[in-house]
Formats: structure tokens, C-alpha cells, sequence
């Protein structure tokens, strides 16, 4: 039949149409990198500079929850990054299955070095249908990075607390989901120029990454997941640095073809939809029963703790707080 | 008797008669340009087992695991979504690239998710009087390619149109957006008050794009230019009983499952009609069965078929000696008969409506004594297939 998860089913068919005329399903990619570095650029689509991203309801989707993924595409994360684009597209068709959420709205995006990449930041827009796909297809893999076992996560999460506008938090107070793919540190600090440079702020003052993390814990519940294939898995000191600015929500994924799974587990979990037995059962109940192993690795931790409810500020009050 | 030139296969009765084994077998055996469809859509379902693989043909030809290419001509509906989706399965049957073996004649219908949406609205509603429909938007592409001239209000083919219909869909249009979007849009105004898709004109108007740029689209000349350069196998679906004209109404396709499309495709060139029969009866969901009977069901257990959501039970009756002299009348005479299921077990047929059942002692025999048969099978497994050679006299062939 086919037609009950149409999203799913028309990702897979453009993808069988693309693969049949011989076309890379990550064409701007191979696009771009055909050309000299000098003339690597962000697709208009993806640019975050002068942006703002919303994620606002509609007649469709009444009940919005905004839920961004933003995954390293440096060279440390090896190929990891083509997996998670060859993946992602089907988060949201995996999420509607199982009524973990009623209306999500999906962004995706992807974080380099600001420091030496010549796209350091993509970000695309929230979509709930199978733009989604193309948003992906569009996401530049520059494998660049500097090796010094930090990239720009903190620029990325600066765009995220103060370029984001979602009618869940604005009307209902209610947070997003914001996940992190990734296997480096942020930077020391968030440097002004970048933030001129790549968003367009006007900031003249370096500023701490954790105020910058807390500033964004107050509208998302933010998660670092590090996947196995990339260059720090085994390195603690990557744990202990995440740990540090999300506590339990840093997770480790062993197997990142499971992206897609672990994500829409966490979200039943924190929605309290599924304990983590159910989602596991959820899991195999869609042919994901392979990565449901991994998945409950990850969540092993995550599983465990107490309920968590959000924090459910007053609607009515003010969207930014200041940096400090 | 050619079974070298160009060979029709029908069926002769309400489908399921083992039409793909026997195109498959046709398209094993000699060189074949390609397998030309000539009606029907997505909802056809041709079993075929070859070298231990097995695969449901539905918009591919049944020649497909003989590596024979397949065109679906403008009589076809096309349903891009369900393609993709087979493409796929015959990649995991070893078919490398199979939407390089496919063209499609640009006239032909597409078959969207507003006719889906639309056909399964409409059964769902008549509840326990259902047309036994397999709920793929068969129909409901037909019925509105019929509407070009219509008016809200008119009724056509039984069915009222409620909104202000536009023109068609084709597998052409899908090569250009501006005037596909023009159609989309006219198909969602138009089936908004029965259903809505889940999805935006503008996703479909993407994923059609590159559906036209994967398979290779023709004008309508492509059959004649395959006929000519050599044999060319058409493929029938559903079968003569389910016929538009000469099935019983309701429980009808919208669709001509007789040679009649398939002649005149061939436009005079000279060709074979195989008519496929069952050494027993089996139809899918409703309608009338007048050799029904549920021990023949028990008797026959069924591989590849079961009941469809939409399309209701699987049902098995005795051979029935007057339905098949009116299927064969339907299609305005056979050549040859391809008779299938030669396994079953002693088999009996009814001779006359209303006479008992007696049993087939040789059924061969009974088939040839009323014309050639020309193939015989047993399941759907290429294996258990013999086609005649031109030289034999094909009645005395067995399996």
C-alpha cells in the first residue's frame, strides 16, 4: 500500500528516480568541491548570515515543535557525515509513525571550523515535508577542521538561541529539541569576528560558549550525540567537556547509521510518549531492529534518570536573555 | 500458430490466470525485443519465479527477469510512486538499473495520490456493496480523463462531478513543471471535497520531474518501431471476465483486458493471441462466481495470492466450460490456449450452468480438443514450463 507514511515513501522514490539517471545524491557537494576552494560557498538556502529560521504553526500543524539537527561535517568525523545525510531524511516520517509528536517540524544544518572552513555554518529551514530532503542534498561536506579538537559548535549554538523563532516556545512555552552531532570540543571561546563574519551580529566581544549553552538550555532541550567512525569516540576528554555543559544529555552513539533512530527515541522518551523498552520495541516494530541496539546503548544513561519535566517559563515573557 | 512473431497474452478469466509466467516463459525461450503492456496500471499483479528468484510484476513486464525490456503503452495508467517502489525490489532481485529497461509512451495516464485518496474514499463508503476494487486509483484516473468537457453537477459514468474538473495528467507533463502544476492544482481543487493526499502539488511536481528524467519517455509510435525491429510479447493484465465491456458491472476494471488495444498497437502486422486459463476458476473479492466452490479452494492452496485490504477474499471455483467459450468469444477468438496450473489434482469443470461438476480426466486433452495449447505450466515457476515448438503439433504437447 504505501500511501499511510507518504513521506517515507516519496523520499525513497526520488531517491530510486536520482539513483536510476545516475545522479549523487549529495550533488552540491560534488558540485562544489569539483571547484577550486576559492570559490566554495553556503547555498543561498543554508546561509545563516542575516538569517532568521522559524518554525511557526499552521493550518496543518496546529501543535508545532521544532526539532534541529546539526551535524559536523569536518574532516575528523570521517564518514560519518554521508551516513547521517543518507539517514536523516527519514527522521521526520519516523517521528509521525509512532505519534511521538504530533506536528514536527524538522531543521537541519551542519558546523565547521569558523576558523579555517570556507563554510564554517549551514543552516536550513524548518520543514514537515520532503524538503527536508533536498535541505540535505544541499548541505555542503567540506571535511575541513583544523585538528586542534575543537570546531565552531558555539557559533552554531549562538545561531540557534538568537536566530530561532518558534511559535511552540512563544505560545506555549514549550521548548524544542536541538541535536548536536559531532566529535570535537567548542572552541574556547566564541570569537566576535565570527559571529560578524558568518551571522551578521553586530558583537564586538568574545563570549563564553557555556553562557552561551545556558542561554539556549532555557528554549531547547539540547543534546550532543558523539558517534562512533569519528576520530575522538574513546576520548574522555570529549565526554567530560560535553557532560559539563549538558549533563546527562551527551550520548554515545555506536553505530551512526542509527542517527535517525536515537533521535526519535529520545524524543518519546522526554516527551514521556515511551520508556526506553518501548521505544526499543518501537524501533523494531518499523525494521529498525538492527539499530535499535545502539540506540539502547545510548539512552542507556539517559533512560535511567528521574522524569524531567521542562521548566515551563511564562509564556508571556521575554524571548532573549542577555549573554554573560 | 507463430509463437516466434508477436504474441498477444490475455487472460480468460477474472485475472490471476499466470499470464506473467507465461510472458516470462515466451521471453526465456526466444529473442525478444520487448514486452509492450497494453492496459491496466499499478494494480496488476504478475507472478514469476525464475532461478530461484521471485518478483510481482506490476508496471515492469513479466519479461523483465529474461532481461527484455518493457514498454508501457498509452493505454497504460502509470503510477510513479508504485514504480519507484518495485524498481527497488527488482534491484534486490538482481535487476541492475531495471528503470533503464523501461519506456513509457507520453500519452499515457498518471495515476497520483488524488485518485488513490479519491478510490479508496469511494469504497470505503459503499461499505458492504464494494466493487471488490484494488483501491490503487485505477478507476478514478479513467473516470477523470473523462471529465474534459464535464460540468459540476453532470453525471458521468455513475458518479456525480462535484467540483470544476481540469485536463489529465500525463507521463509527459511530468517533464514540464509549469504544466504538470496547472493539472496538480485543477486535481486538488477538483477531489478536495472527497479527499486530501497528505502532501503538497509542489513535492509531487518534484518527485515527478525526476521520475521523467529516470525512465525514458516516447511518442506514440515507440510499439510499431519495437514490432519492427523484432518479436515483441504483450502483456495483458487482469483478465477477459473483469473486461470494461464484457465483465459484469460493477465488478468490473476500467480497462480493456481483451487483444482488442493490443491489435491495435500491432496496426495490422501479423501476431498471435494466447489465451491463459487455469485448469480451474479463481477470482479476487466481489462479484459473481457462478462454479464457486470453497472445496476447491481448500484444495488449491495459493502462494502469491492473498486477500487484498481493498480488493477483498481469494476465491476458487471449478472450471467453468461457459464462461471460458464467453471469454474467448469476448476477445473475438483465440489463436491458442496457454493452460496453467496443471498440477491441481484431478480438476472438474461444469459443463453447463447448472449441471454438476464432473472431472477432468486429462485435462490437456479437454483444452486441446477445443483449440491448440501452446504453453502449459504448473506454478508460477519458470521451470515447470514447456512452450511448444512451432514445428510440434501443439496439442500433443505436455508438461
Amino acid at each position: 500500500m504505501g500511501y499511510g507514511h507518504w513521506d517515507d515513501n516519496a523520499y525513497a522514490a526520488a531517491k530510486t528516480f536520482r539513483a536510476a539517471k545516475g545522479e549523487d545524491d549529495f550533488g552540491y557537494t560534488a558540485n562544489l568541491r569539483a571547484k577550486p576552494a576559492n570559490k566554495w560557498k553556503v547555498a543561498a538556502a543554508l546561509n545563516p548570515r542575516n538569517a532568521t529560521r522559524e518554525c511557526r504553526d499552521s493550518a496543518d500543524h496546529g501543535d508545532s515543535t521544532p526539532i534541529a539537527v546539526l551535524f559536523d561535517v569536518t574532516g575528523s568525523m570521517r564518514r560519518v557525515p554521508r551516513i547521517m545525510q543518507g539517514k536523516l531524511g527519514k527522521l521526520h516520517g519516523l517521528l509521525k509513525r509512532k505519534g511521538y509528536l504530533a506536528d514536527p517540524q524538522v531543521l537541519f544544518g551542519a558546523i565547521g571550523d569558523a576558523d579555517s572552513d570556507r563554510v564554517p555554518l549551514q543552516v536550513g529551514q524548518f520543514e514537515s515535508d520532503n524538503r527536508m530532503d533536498e535541505q540535505l542534498r544541499t548541505i555542503f561536506l567540506e571535511g575541513g577542521g583544523g585538528g586542534q579538537k575543537s570546531e565552531s559548535y558555539e557559533l552554531a549554538a549562538y545561531f540557534m538561541a538568537r536566530h530561532v523563532v518558534t511559535d511552540a516556545w512563544r505560545k506555549r512555552g514549550r521548548k524544542g529539541y536541538l541535536f548536536i552531532i559531532g566529535d570535537e570540543l567548542n572552541k574556547p571561546a566564541l570569537q566576535a569576528k565570527h559571529v560578524r563574519r558568518v551571522i551578521g551580529d553586530d558583537v564586538h566581544q568574545d563570549i563564553d560558549p557555556a553562557s552561551v549553552y545556558r542561554e539556549l538550555a532555557r528554549k531547547w532541550h539540547v543534546f550532543y550525540v558523539l558517534p562512533n567512525q569519528s576520530s575522538y569516540f574513546r576520548d574522555p576528554e570529549i565526554g567530560e567537556h560535553w557532560s559539563g555543559l549538558l549533563g546527562q544529555n551527551f550520548l554515545k552513539l555506536e553505530d551512526p547509521g542509527a542517527v535517525c533512530e536515537l533521535i526519535a527515541a529520545t524524543i518519546g522518551l522526554e516527551e514521556q510518549v515511551v520508556d526506553v523498552d518501548q521505544a526499543l520495541a518501537d524501533l523494531a516494530d518499523i525494521g529498525s531492529a538492527a539499530e535499535g541496539a545502539a540506540v539502547g546503548k545510548a539512552l542507556a544513561r539517559l533512560g535511567t534518570r528521574p522524569a524531567v519535566t521542562s521548566a515551563v517559563p511564562d509564556a508571556g515573557g521575554p524571548d532573549d536573555v542577555v549573554l554573560r | 500458430m507463430n509463437l516466434d512473431g508477436h504474441v498477444v497474452v490475455a487472460g480468460l478469466g477474472f485475472g490471476d490466470e499466470g499470464k506473467g509466467a507465461v510472458v516470462d516463459a515466451l521471453c526465456a525461450g526466444r529473442p525478444t525485443t520487448a514486452v509492450v503492456r497494453f492496459n491496466g496500471g499499478a494494480q496488476a499483479a504478475h507472478n514469476v519465479v525464475a532461478d530461484g528468484r521471485h518478483h510481482t510484476f506490476s508496471q515492469f513486464g513479466a519479461g523483465t527477469f529474461a532481461g527484455v525490456p518493457t514498454h508501457l503503452s498509452h493505454f497504460v495508467l502509470v503510477e510513479p510512486f508504485a514504480l519507484a517502489t518495485e524498481a527497488r525490489q527488482l534491484e534486490a532481485a538482481g535487476i541492475r538499473n531495471p528503470l533503464a529497461l523501461l519506456s513509457v509512451d507520453g500519452r499515457a495516464l498518471l495515476t497520483t495520490p488524488f485518485h488513490i485518496h479519491a478510490n479508496r474514499a469511494r469504497e470505503d463508503a459503499r461499505g458492504q456493496a464494494r466493487h471488490g476494487s484494488c483501491g490503487k486509483g485505477i478507476g478514478e484516473t479513467v473516470w477523470y480523463s473523462l471529465l474534459r468537457a464535464a460540468n459540476p453537477g453532470d453525471v458521468v459514468e455513475g458518479q456525480e462531478v462535484l467540483g470544476e474538473p481540469g485536463e489529465a495528467p500525463t507521463v509527459a507533463d511530468c517533464a514540464r513543471p509549469a504544466v504538470l502544476r496547472r493539472k496538480l492544482d485543477a486535481l486538488a481543487r477538483f477531489y478536495a471535497p472527497l479527499a486530501t493526499p497528505r502532501h503538497s502539488v509542489d513535492e509531487l511536481v518534484a518527485l515527478y520531474r525526476d521520475f521523467a528524467a529516470a525512465v525514458r519517455i516516447t511518442d506514440g509510435e515507440e510499439t510499431g518501431r519495437l514490432a519492427d525491429r523484432g518479436r515483441v510479447v504483450f502483456e495483458g493484465a487482469q483478465g477477459v471476465l473483469l473486461d470494461q465491456h464484457h465483465g459484469f458491472h460493477p465488478h468490473t476494471t476500467w480497462s480493456t483486458t481483451t487483444p482488442h488495444n493490443a491489435r491495435e498497437l500491432l496496426a495490422g502486422r501479423p501476431h498471435t493471441v494466447l489465451g491463459v486459463v487455469r485448469t480451474y476458476h479463481t477470482r479476487h473479492g466481489a462479484g459473481p462466481f457462478p462454479t464457486e466452490d470453497p472445496a476447491v479452494l481448500a484444495r488449491y492452496p495459493e502462494a502469491h495470492n492473498g486477500a487484498g485490504e481493498y480488493q477483498g477474499a481469494w476465491r476458487a471455483g471449478h472450471l467453468d466450460a461457459t464462461l471460458l467459450d464467453y471469454a474467448i468469444a469476448a476477445c473475438d477468438g483465440v489463436d491458442a490456449l496457454a493452460v496453467t496450473h496443471l498440477d491441481a489434482d484431478r480438476p472438474r469443470v461444469v459443463l453447463d450452468h447448472g449441471s454438476p461438476a464432473v472431472e477432468l480426466t486429462d485435462p490437456l486433452a479437454w483444452f486441446g480438443a477445443r483449440l491448440p495449447v501452446a504453453v502449459t505450466g504448473y506454478g508460477p515457476d519458470r521451470a515447470d514450463y514447456r512452450v511448444a515448438r512451432p514445428s510440434r503439433v501443439p496439442v500433443t504437447i505436455c508438461g
